[in-house]
């Protein structure tokens, strides 16, 4: 019995000590795991190349296929009628050209907003960032110009900001001249958002969103540095003084404030030819067109871009050769030809046979014309434009025109030094011209044949209130009409119970 | 084989029977079980005496029995007894096991009960009814086997995962699969596979045969002991062991074909321009100054092309995709044992071909299973498997959310015009830039060619290809030591490694790789050890006073890497791997994940003479992946077997009912499937903005993220009639899920990385009852019939989100979402806006909008203010106003459930002296189908068209099922607008198999010398009843695991359906 006893006391002293060692001996390092890919949010502000590296990210977000890095200049132009949708295929944009679209519509209508929103965030999330982590921003850690630098950042971030809201604008809102900016806009999200609450959020009116945009292009010239060097790479891809003032010169066009766009237009633009930005970066005209399509395609006419490369492609069916470029020119699907009827820019009298624009950037595959200005097939490194200092020119032009209602001397040296580039022999005269109103549609059309697949035609339409025109079997829609906007998603219409729908 | 428990009451009787003397002669004989092995321990008693032996390890037996003695008695624990006249010669006798015996061990976690014995709610399927099925992984054979447990074949595309639901969807935004634990480790399921077209299922890397048994634990008793896993349920598979005195070997094959069933009806060339030709001119139809006065181009774009002996091309776009494939397995094995060692070890290889061309599973397994007595009270054990399989697959279009890929060949015989071939005159390829060529199609808008945009599927067919491969290695060591009598202390180390080899190539032909090609190799590993400690404690007070007590400790480690590269631009068409020549790589697929689990748990059962029964189990775990890291977990259960009771047992009632058990079970368990391990962190990760680095942003964290939990409630009553001929189980089961961790949708304009946050929100609860029945209809010397069936119902209700009005919305494929999940309704109803058929005064879609109004939409597109092709109808006349286009969202109605509401299971097994027949059913409905394949059938694009369309409207025929044709129009047919023509009902009842067997009589196998045999033919799908009219409704185009699963169910795209098999079989035992 005492054996028994000693036994059992044994057994149970074993089994004690086995368990609390298996139970114990846990490891409660464990139990608090760290990513060897991810980075705490806590980290990624200590030290400046890691904030350095969060500013190549802002412009990451702008860029993605979804939104600047293809979509947006691919729908800019198909909702009018220069383009032919060949492939039928509603992840390619056929419901955003045949004005089918819904708010489920996913790749197109959720996914612009999605894209343009989710770069917002990031922004909102980096200048706040910025803001909470300013005093920890000393030596030895940071530099003692960091403060500078900082600005520096700042101003990028909220021109990138600015350039995403107007973007959306263009698609979700009825235009600025629809009564004067009074018409439902976009939810102005301003504040760094990572947590669960504050999903609803009213749409504030559109001049009120353009009021934020100029402000935030304010901050960006006043505090954006003049150059990045001599590397024409970052100058296109990172946004420097010059880059907020041509965009502010698209905004007021946009808005109707012509005499704005003057004012900002004249800082990048001098009085007379040549026509080269007399302050920071010096934007010119490229001496042919060709060449500012030409890989890599970094010219100095080239004020914004956005770059790929083979590691960083703008992913699958947002590539702009993919759209637009067949496989016999070289490229994909070819999935947009040229509207060869009458209506589109090729029947435009004004579009000369000899352009070079015609010639050299649209060629012919067996009964269709394609645009060629995005050369590059797979893996698809064009560049995707954003701005170029010849919209500054004709912007300019348009605004000196309507300013002061004559056929401006200035206006058609610009319109001449946009156009003679590419068909010298199709120069306006002011006596050819013979009115204002010819002078403004040869102005529109020289932007249509300039910008053609830069998805500037969209805005060039809204702005002025004007119908979209019908193409092939789609019919035009007028500014009355509910389909002249994009209806706000669903996704946002689930979430947001603030959210009012077009 | 079945796992019993030592039958003591026999031994007992044994001992018993050894003191008496009153023989006057000898029977003996041997006795065996179905698959011819001997049966060691087999009762034999003469009939009416209490005089009787027990068999020996070979299944031997010697009695001296009385001469008046005229009939034996056999009878075994998990076995039906048999009756036998003494004769001449030995008595020789096979005993037929009978799987729901109540006296069957049933695995649990953490060790073994007896059905009788339990108040847990367990179901029990034996291996050898899986064992010979043509599956790749044995969850796929578990269909209709168990009540409660529904398994669903989303699409018939070699080892993809089955979707798994245990008493209803158990999560919305983690997995509700079920924990899968192979002889004490848990191990893998779902998805693993890097490529996209190729699905892997690691499941799929354990031969079936060597599955000795799989249990189902399904209510909070049951699975409290897994307590932080449990909430979908717990499958525990056991492997075979080898047994003292049986030296066995035994050879198991079977061949067999695959081919598809049920695919749609299309267009010939002939009809099919037809079709798209009035389509055009419909279009055109008037157009002439509506746009602007612009003269539409009216080109009749659809045209015959023509082979080279001058006839038609009329492609059957089927016969170039679907094949018969040819499938065959082979399994080995061998065990047996001594007093000190028993040995298991078994080899496997097969090799299945699917019905799609390239589809193809092969494995190659090998298992060791060891137990050895060391010392008179440490038994230490081994358990070992290692497996190798490769998973072949075309881009099928129908496995990990890739529904509407363009290269998905479940899609393109549905899509592609039948008028062009896939090859040009020369024998070259047709095809046009990565897709096919137009033939003489021409684009009626523009008169230039018809860009198809889809690719040539035999371009793809021929290049490309999408591999995963996986090699697992599984296993544990385990110690033994009984350190009193009655207390177990007992230790096992496990590691599950497995890693995958995933490879795609696109040739630069066409097709996605076009025009560079691209080839993509990715590895992954998943390394993981567990670590088990218990000490188990049975005791007996009293003589009816009986505890077992068991506590533990587990911790488990898992580490998830992969890392991978896509090439692109190949060098030359020679280059058909990843190692050749490109000049562009990217790296691709990178992913890290580690997470840690510790666990303490305890399990009390009782019982007062086996008639008052009650099981306590408790959990405390810790997990990595939340931030609020610990819960506790528990389970109770009480049980009254009333059949053990005196006056129960000899009352009339007795007689009729053996045995009758009421069992009551609640317990709160938890859910941490399928959370990811970061995900309750704030992160930012790095990438690239075009040649620099980036930092940003990527995850939204949740400093209280913690357990899901899960409130579950069991009531059940076990009974046998009839001296247990019929026996049963019923149950009804309450499962609540509580702080349901949700990705909690968040505006889009708030730019939250993926627009969600994870969060424990919202509730939901699953309830019905289950019944199992099984019945031995007919026993007769030569004649045998049982049949069983089980039958479970499901009402799933969400009862709370982040707000009632704020339904979550679940894209297919991410391009289309008809799935929402909503307070008050079952997860993942189906929201379409209501259609009202066909206007006959038209020929146009008639929806009814919210606010009552009819709207019809023409896609020729109206005129006026307005117009936006979709008027209003009033009075059935089209009174010309505009209006706008319904929507889903303000429009919509919901259709539900998605979840079958009944399903079951009917087996019926006839034996006929040495001729056997399975039939086996499988049935469920009650459910709704979104059938957007349907829509996709009757698209007016370029896209062929189901024969159905014939019945479009026409001025002749106004009352219609389909629209006016019009050219383009992808929104009067559904593709463009979610629309109720296109739900139906999914009710079907299947003959998911049919097996006829013969076993050879002892008299042939002497002949042969060999031990067993059996030979057999089956056929699996054979048969399928149901109104659904897409190609099967099991189909589910959303993914397997995970929230696209949980509440995305129901929704049919283009995947391919399920395969019809027939096999035939040989199992030999030597």
């Amino acid at each position: 019995m005492k054996l028994a006893l000693n036994l059992q006391k044994t057994a149970v002293a074993v089994s004690t000590l086995l368990l609390t060692f298996g139970g114990f001996s846990c490891q409660n390092n464990l139990l608090e795991p760290t990513s060897q890919i991810q980075f705490s949010d806590q980290v990624v502000f200590s030290n400046p190349a890691r904030i350095a590296l969060q500013v190549n990210g802002l412009y990451s977000f702008v860029k993605v296929g979804g939104f600047l890095g293809g979509r947006v200049q691919v729908y800019g132009d198909i909702r009018a009628n220069d383009f032919i949708n060949r492939a039928t295929n509603n992840v390619t944009g056929t419901a955003v050209w045949n004005h089918t679209l819904t708010e489920t519509s996913v790749n197109d209508v959720i996914s612009m907003w999605g894209a343009g929103y989710a770069a917002i965030n990031q922004i909102n999330v980096f200048l706040a960032g910025m803001d909470a982590n300013a005093g920890s921003f000393v030596a030895p850690t940071f530099p003692s110009n960091f403060a500078a630098t900082s600005l520096n950042y700042q101003g990028e971030a909220r021109f990138l900001r600015a350039l995403c809201y107007y973007t959306l604008l263009q698609y979700y809102a009825r235009p600025y001249t629809d009564g004067s900016g009074s018409r439902l806009g976009l939810p102005l999200r301003l504040r760094a958002e990572m947590g669960p609450d504050a999903n609803g959020l009213a749409r504030s009116t559109v001049g009120q969103v353009y009021d934020q945009i100029l402000l935030d292009l304010k901050f960006a010239e006043d505090n954006l540095p003049l150059t990045y060097g001599a590397t024409a790479f970052n100058n296109i891809t990172r946004a420097h003084r010059n880059t907020a003032i041509a965009l502010k010169v698209r905004v007021y066009l946009t808005m109707g404030r012509y005499a704005d766009v003057v004012t900002e237009a004249n800082k990048l633009v001098p009085t007379s030819a040549p026509f080269v930005a007399p302050n920071g970066v010096a934007f010119a005209l490229n001496s042919s067109i060709t060449g500012v399509f030409a890989p890599p395609q970094e010219t100095a006419e080239s004020i914004l871009s956005f770059p790929f490369t083979a590691q960083d492609t703008p992913g699958t069916q947002n590539q702009l050769a993919y759209y637009y470029l067949p496989n016999s020119l070289g490229g994909n699907n070819g999935e947009y030809s040229l509207n060869n009827s009458t209506g589109g820019v090729l029947s435009e009298p004004g579009f000369g046979a000899a352009d070079a624009r015609r010639t050299s950037l649209t060629a012919l595959s067996g009964t269709e014309r394609f645009l060629t200005k995005y050369p590059t097939g797979t893996p698809y490194t064009d560049k995707a434009p954003v701005m170029r200092y010849s919209e500054v020119l004709l912007s300019l032009a348009e605004a000196r025109v309507r300013t002061t209602n004559s056929i401006d001397t200035q206006a058609l040296a610009l319109l001449n030094a946009v156009r003679g580039r590419s068909n010298p022999t199709g120069l306006y005269t002011a006596t050819g011209l013979g009115s204002v109103s010819a002078m403004l549609d040869a102005l529109l059309l020289e932007r249509r044949i300039e910008f053609l697949g830069e998805g500037l035609r969209n805005t060039d339409i809204m702005r002025l209130n004007a119908s979209i025109p019908g193409k092939s079997t789609i019919g035009s829609i007028d500014p009355t009409n509910p389909l002249y906007v994009w209806p706000i998603p669903s996704t946002e219409l689930l979430t947001n119970n603030l959210i009012v729908r077009n | 084989m079945r796992k019993l428990l030592l039958p003591l009451s026999a031994v007992v009787l044994v001992m018993g029977a050894r003191d008496l003397h009153a023989q006057s002669r000898s029977i003996s004989g041997r006795v065996v079980g179905s698959d011819g092995a001997g049966l060691p321990g087999v009762t034999v008693l003469v009939k009416g005496t209490s005089l009787g032996t027990a068999t020996d390890m070979e299944g031997r037996y010697t009695l001296p029995a009385p001469a008046g003695a005229t009939t034996l008695v056999f009878s075994f624990v998990g076995y039906d007894s048999r009756e036998a006249k003494i004769g001449d010669g030995p008595l020789n006798i096979t005993l037929l096991s009978n799987p729901t015996s109540l006296d069957e061990a049933v695995v649990v976690g953490y060790g073994t009960q007896s059905r009788r014995d339990l108040t847990g709610n367990v179901a029990t399927i034996a291996g050898r009814e899986i064992a010979n099925l043509p599956v790749q992984s044995f969850d796929q054979a578990l269909q209709g086997r168990a009540p409660g447990v529904n398994v669903t074949t989303p699409n018939g595309v070699l080892n993809n995962p089955p979707i798994i639901r245990i008493r209803g969807v158990n999560s919305i935004s983690l997995s509700s699969q079920p924990l899968i634990v192979i002889d004490g480790i848990p191990t893998y399921s779902g998805n693993n596979s890097a490529v996209g077209n190729v699905a892997n299922n690691p499941l799929g890397n354990l031969n079936p045969a060597d599955i000795e048994s799989v249990d189902v634990l399904k209510d909070a008793s049951a699975t409290a002991i897994y307590g932080s896993r449990a909430a979908g349920g717990v499958i525990l598979v056991t492997t075979k062991r080898g047994k003292k005195g049986q030296s066995k070997l035994s050879y198991d094959a079977w061949a067999g074909w695959s081919s598809a069933v049920r695919l749609y009806d299309v267009l010939g060339a002939q009809d099919y321009m037809n079709i798209k030709n009035e389509a055009v001119s419909n279009l055109n139809y008037n157009q002439r100054n509506r746009i602007t006065g612009v003269p539409a181009s009216n080109v009749i774009g659809f045209l015959p092309s023509f082979n080279a002996d001058g006839s038609l091309v009329d492609t059957r776009w089927y016969d170039h995709i679907y094949r018969t494939g040819f499938s065959n397995s082979h399994s080995l094995n061998f065990s047996g044992g001594t007093e000190k060692t028993t040995y298991y070890t078994s080899a496997n290889y097969t090799n299945q071909k699917g019905m799609l061309r390239n589809n193809e599973f092969r494995r190659y397994a090998a298992r060791l299973n060891v137990e050895h007595k060391l010392l008179d009270k440490v038994t230490v054990g081994l358990r070992f498997d290692y497996s190798n399989t490769l998973n072949s697959s075309p881009a099928s279009g129908s496995v990990a959310d890739v529904a509407f890929g363009t290269a998905g060949i479940g899609r393109s015989p549905l899509v592609l015009p039948p008028n062009i071939s896939p090859y040009n005159l020369d024998g070259s390829y047709n095809t046009n830039g990565a897709g096919i060529g137009p033939g003489a199609n021409r684009n009626p808008l523009t008169g230039g060619v018809l860009v198809p945009g889809y690719y040539n599927p035999v371009v793809d067919l021929d290049n490309n290809y999408f591999t995963s491969e996986g090699a697992q290695i599984q296993g544990s060591i385990y110690a033994n030591w009984e350190l009193l009598k009655g207390l177990n202390l007992r230790t096992q180390f496990g590691l599950d490694n497995i890693s995958f080899e995933d490879k795609s190539f696109n040739t630069p032909l066409a097709g996605e790789g076009f025009p560079g090609g691209s080839a993509s190799n990715y590895f992954r590993t998943n390394k993981r050890w567990n670590w088990q400690t218990t000490a188990q404690y049975d005791r007996t007070f009293a003589t009816n006073h009986n505890f077992s007590l068991l506590v533990g400790t587990e911790q488990q480690k898992t580490d998830v890497q992969r890392w991978g590269a896509t090439r692109t631009l190949v060098a030359d068409p020679f280059f058909t791997t990843f190692q050749g020549n490109y000049t562009n790589i990217a790296a691709a697929g990178s992913a890290y994940g580690n997470n840690y689990l510790v666990s303490f748990f305890g399990r009390l059962n009782y019982n007062y003479a086996r008639k008052y029964l009650l099981t306590f189990n408790v959990r405390r775990d810790g997990y990595s992946a939340f931030a609020q890291k610990w819960g506790n977990f528990y389970g109770g259960s009480l049980g009254y077997a009333i059949s053990e009771e005196d006056f129960w047992k000899n009352s009339g009632l007795g007689k009729a009912v053996s045995f009758l058990k009421v069992t009551g079970s609640f317990g709160k368990v938890g859910n941490n499937q399928g959370i990811g391990d970061f995900v309750s962190q704030t992160t930012y990760v790095s990438g690239l903005y075009a040649p620099n680095s980036t930092l940003y942003f990527n995850n939204a964290g949740n400093t209280s993220l913690t357990w899901e939990t899960s409130k579950k409630t069991d009531i059940g009553l076990s009974f046998g009639l009839l001296q247990d001929r019929l026996t049963g189980d019923f149950a009804y089961y309450r499962n609540t899920v509580d702080g349901l961790i949700l990705d909690v949708p968040q505006a889009p304009s708030k730019g939250i990385p993926n627009n969600t946050i994870a969060a424990n929100v919202g509730s939901m609860r699953n309830t019905g009852v289950e019944l199992n029945l099984r019945f031995n209809a007919i026993q007769k010397k030569d004649f045998n019939w049982t049949v069983s069936g089980n039958i479970t119902t499901l009402k799933n209700r969400v009862l709370s989100l982040v707000s009632d009005d704020q339904p979550i919305g679940q894209a297919t494929s991410g391009l289309e979402t008809v799935n929402f999940t909503k307070v008050g309704q079952s997860i993942g109803e189906l929201l379409a806006v209501q259609s009202l058929g066909v206007n006959p005064a038209n020929g146009q879609r008639m929806i009814r909008k919210a606010d009552g109004t009819v709207v019809q939409y023409n896609h020729q597109g109206t005129t006026g203010a307005g117009s936006t092709g979709w008027t209003i109808l009033s009075n059935g006349a089209d009174n010309g106003t505009n209006t706008t286009s319904p929507t889903q969202a303000a429009d919509g109605v919901y259709y539900g459930p998605v979840l079958p509401t009944w399903y079951g299971g009917l087996d019926n097994t006839f034996r006929f002296k040495n001729l056997d027949l399975g039939v086996f059913i499988q049935f469920s409905g009650g459910n709704v189908i979104y059938n957007g394949t349907n829509a996709g059938l009757h698209d007016q694009r370029f896209w062929n068209n189901k024969t159905d369309i014939l019945e479009r409207w026409t001025p002749d025929k106004p009352n219609a099922k389909y629209p006016r044709v019009v050219y383009n129009d992808n929104i009067s047919n559904g593709s463009g607008l979610i629309m109720s023509s296109n739900i139906e009902k999914g009710d079907f009842a299947r003959l998911r198999n049919v097996q006829l067997g013969y076993t050879l009589s002892q008299t042939q196998l002497g002949f042969l010398k060999i031990a067993s045999a059996r030979v057999y033919v089956q056929v699996q799908n054979a048969a399928l009843v149901t109104n659904y009219t897409g190609i099967d409704p099991e189909i589910s185009s959303n993914n397997t695991t995970g929230a696209s699963a949980n509440g995305g169910a129901g929704v049919d795209r283009n995947s391919v359906g399920q395969a019809r098999t027939y096999t035939a079989g040989l199992s030999v035992g030597f």
